[in-house]
């Protein structure tokens, strides 16, 4: 019984005071953030890693998933509430759910969200702790070789199922690659790019990269559109849902969680892509599809659950392998690494307290949600009532001290400025910038690899297909690019993100 | 939103890339480059700069060729107050103290929008002064002055 010793290992770290008091903190923060429309979990999580360097490893990690996995609860709330998606995976939450609420509906809606969230992050704590064992030991036969093949594929399938052109995706990571380049080169002791900056030997810091990008640049195209209104919905009357709402809702949980799960794991998948296939796959198997956009129960317990399942799995390949699922997932890794973790196959053996710690947390954060959530509703409501005039300038002072915080270093607070203006001509010109942040924090490993395999190998290209591991990997690889050129895959994708 | 003869978006991002992947390149012409088995400083930097080149003129190109609905007009107000605000902060935190950079940053980033009101907008800044000072220099010891030294 490896899996029960391993979780009640993590239980025992998890249910830690202090790693209580952190997991109560990231969730409850999470939540907020969650709720209010504007601002998501990666800025937040910027903001708060140079804090969480006094802290534990554990103690991080844990606090930063609670933001995470809460976000994705209280988005759900403002898509119900106010029919205005609180994060980017409830945007389907607000077809039903607002539906929900205008019936008078809005405490049976907010109620099966949460149970069905609760559900889905129980399950998805499941498949974690399950997965992760036969996957740490496959890492365990992982070399430079391997590891860089892997790289490759999480960089390539982040690219592959995210949303927008692939092209302009793989442009992106090249750029992040490029940035991570910057500083002094680690074997021959040269500084590259750094235009004589000694701030810059050192490499730039992602975090005032990634708030620029998504905190600041998000605000000022936030602000050029027309401020709008938010009418938030009636009174909530009871937050019971009967037996008939509950037995209609479950079977589209059990689905939803699933159908999260496997969504979650797969590069580039993370919070976004699980609830849309959710809502889809339920209006394909309702026996009156009519019923969807009208306030059917199943199109918000659905996607509900598949959203906090996906966001949740999207940790199996961070804890197994070190490879991040998504751009949160990259900070994650940028926070293991300023802890002196070094992520990578051999986390699970090394840091299982770590590991396991962070997995039991979930479930135990998932407990706290559900409570914080229901009774506490009223105070998340009253919050979405701060007019957004008052929160991009608080957004903005934080991001600022946040920096600044990293490193004690103003280079950081100017760096950040000139992101903010990069990341407003990505959103003008129409480009994610999510995958831009992988190869950043992606870029520098990739390298160390490529070197290291090539020093092996003599400089001989055909070891990453010699390699059986290695070989398997970079044909995924290549299946995924050749995919991507076939018309039909390409269409349907698009069919398939634009749903 | 007008339609265009060139496809906006495509254009500038292809440009940006080119000039990006140029500026690498003279920016690392000194750095050896080496062979694959040894590896210089210089090997990844061109490596990816050309890749970048490769997509830059890509996308230049097909910029060029296909008609698109074009960029929506940049407004300059929010824009410039968000940048001007972290330059402030940037400017003035060392020099005169959390207390006083926080209150000009949460001003001058509140002119972004014309809904502010002078009065309102001063006293949330003193009071988000406080609650920064509170949060990062009390609480989690961030070492900043609070005041001008």
């Amino acid at each position: 019984m490896d899996l029960f010793n391993n979780l009640l290992m993590g239980l025992s770290t998890a249910l830690e005071l202090n790693n209580l008091l952190f997991c109560l903190i990231g969730v409850v923060i999470g939540t907020a953030i969650g709720v209010l429309p504007g601002i998501g979990p990666i800025p937040t999580v910027a903001l708060l890693l140079p804090f969480t360097f006094g802290l534990s490893p554990a103690s991080a990690m844990i606090m930063l998933a609670g933001i995470f996995y809460g976000a994705q609860y209280g988005g759900s709330t403002t898509a119900i509430l106010v029919n205005v998606p609180g994060e980017t995976s409830s945007v389907v939450t607000c077809i039903d759910g607002h539906e929900m609420a205008k019936q008078g509906k809005a405490g049976t809606a907010l109620a099966i969200a949460a149970i069905a969230s609760f559900f889905a992050g129980t399950m998805a704590t499941i498949v974690i702790a399950v997965l992760s064992v036969p996957l740490s030991v496959l890492a365990l036969k992982f070399t430079a070789v391997e590891y860089f093949s892997l790289l490759v594929l999480g960089l390539i399938a982040a690219v592959v199922l995210a949303h927008g052109s692939v092209a302009k995706s793989l442009a992106m990571v090249l750029l992040g690659l490029l940035l991570g380049l910057v500083g002094i080169d680690v074997s021959s002791g040269v500084a590259r790019m750094t235009f004589g900056i000694p701030a810059l030997s050192d490499g730039l810091d992602f975090v005032p990269i990634a708030m620029g990008l998504f905190g600041l640049g998000e605000i000022i195209a936030n602000l050029e559109r027309p401020a709008e209104r938010r009418v938030v919905s009636q009174s909530i009357r009871s937050l019971i849902p009967s037996r008939e709402d509950l037995r209609a809702a479950f079977p589209a949980m059990v689905r939803g969680t699933t159908l999260g799960s496997v969504l979650g794991v797969l590069p580039g998948g993370g919070a976004a892509l699980p609830p849309f296939s959710s809502y889809a796959l339920e209006k394909k198997l309702a026996r009156d599809p009519s019923r969807f956009g009208k306030g059917a129960i199943e199109g918000v317990a659905g996607p509900e659950a598949a959203n906090n399942a996906g966001a949740q799995t999207s940790f199996i390949p961070l804890l197994t392998l070190g490879i991040p699922a998504n751009a949160l997932m990259a900070l994650m890794i940028g926070a293991l690494m300023m802890q002196g973790i070094q992520p990578g196959p051999q986390i699970m053996t090394e840091q299982p307290k770590l590991v396991w710690g962070v997995i039991a947390s979930m479930w135990v954060g998932n407990l706290m949600l559900l409570v914080i959530n229901l009774p506490l509703i009223g105070l998340w409501v009253s919050m979405l009532k701060i007019p957004y005039r008052f929160l991009f300038p608080a957004i903005v002072l934080f991001c600022c001290i946040g920096t600044y915080g990293i490193a004690n270093s103003l280079f950081n607070v100017w760096l950040m400025m000139g992101c903010a203006l990069l990341g407003y001509f990505f959103i003008k010109v129409g480009v994610e910038p999510a995958p831009l942040l992988l190869g950043l924090v992606l870029g520098p490993q990739l390298e160390e690899n490529f070197r290291r395999a090539m020093l092996i190998a003599d400089g001989d290209f055909t070891v990453f297909l010699s390699r059986p591991i290695s070989a398997v990997i970079l044909g995924v690889v290549a299946i995924l690019l050749v995919a991507l050129l076939s018309p039909a895959i390409l269409k349907t994708r698009k069919e398939a993100l634009a749903e | 939103m007008t339609r265009l003869r060139i496809d906006l978006q495509d254009l500038l991002f292809g440009l940006f890339l080119v000039a990006v992947a140029t500026g690498t390149l003279v920016a690392t012409r000194n750095l050896t480059v080496g062979h694959a088995a040894d590896m210089g400083p210089g090997y990844m930097p061109r490596v990816v700069a050309f890749a970048l080149m490769g997509f830059g003129l890509f996308f230049t190109g097909r910029g060029l060729w296909r008609m698109r609905v074009g960029i929506a007009p940049v407004q300059l107000r929010p824009l410039l107050a968000i940048l001007a605000s972290v330059g402030v902060f940037a400017l003035t935190a060392e020099r005169l103290g959390l207390a006083i950079a926080s209150i000009v940053t949460v001003i001058l980033a509140s002119l972004a929008t014309r809904e502010g009101r002078v009065v309102e907008t001063i006293a949330f800044a003193i009071l988000l002064s406080g609650a920064a000072v509170l949060l990062f220099v009390k609480l989690l010891g961030l070492p900043i002055p609070i005041w001008p030294r």
